[in-house]
């Protein structure tokens, strides 16, 4: 049940984290092919957009590697 | 070098003062575990925080120069995460996996906080010249 339980949680992370890196990263090209001159403002928001959708898959990570150990 | 750089730069600087704190806390104070466990989390945050960086920076290089775009590495970065908590879960007498946790957390808290402040700085300038 904890093996099942933690594949679930990394799992539904991991989707949420490529749905979300995947729109980052494609409304970013279509602004840059738009504006080239806006292309350092919109990595650096790329940059903290990425980082934030990645810290839920993390968090997940470690709470299904306990999950797994219980 | 890019606005994204020099941020970059910053970041990491801060990432070192806030790994010096808890190196310190480790050693002088009682609570080792806890402090060990936040040094485990920001070592590897670190190694994330280099891994993203330089896989956004290359990113969009291959977009400028219209080659393939190379991929961001999440998996790399969940491996991390995953590599922390089962040296945390193994070993609970040196590292406390809340506080593991924690430290993995260090560098996006910094991303965000650092993006807030050079905000903020931003808008006053722009006040200013107004």
């Amino acid at each position: 049940m904890g093996i099942l339980a933690a594949a679930i949680a990394v799992g539904l992370a991991a989707v949420g984290a490529g749905v979300g890196n995947g729109l980052i990263v494609s409304k970013t090209i279509e602004g840059v092919a738009r504006q080239p001159e806006a292309r350092n403002t919109l990595q650096t928001i790329m940059f903290i957009g990425v980082a934030l959708v990645e810290a839920i898959p993390i968090i997940a990570v470690v709470i299904a590697f306990m999950a797994q150990g219980q | 070098m890019s606005e994204l750089q020099h941020s970059i730069r910053r970041q990491r600087k801060y990432l070192f003062y806030l790994l010096s704190l808890f190196f310190l806390g480790w050693g002088f104070t009682s609570a080792q575990s806890i402090y060990g466990g936040l040094i485990l989390g920001t070592v590897l945050s670190m190694c994330n925080h280099w891994l993203i960086s330089r896989r956004i920076l290359s990113f969009s290089f291959a977009v400028e120069g219209e080659q393939k775009p190379p991929r961001l590495g999440t998996s790399m970065r969940i491996a991390t995460a995953a590599l922390a908590a089962i040296i945390a879960l193994r070993n609970p007498e040196q590292f406390h996996i809340i506080s593991t946790t924690l430290g993995l957390m260090a560098a996006y808290a910094v991303i965000m906080i650092d993006f807030g402040i050079q905000h903020y700085i931003k808008r006053m300038n722009r006040k200013e010249v107004k």
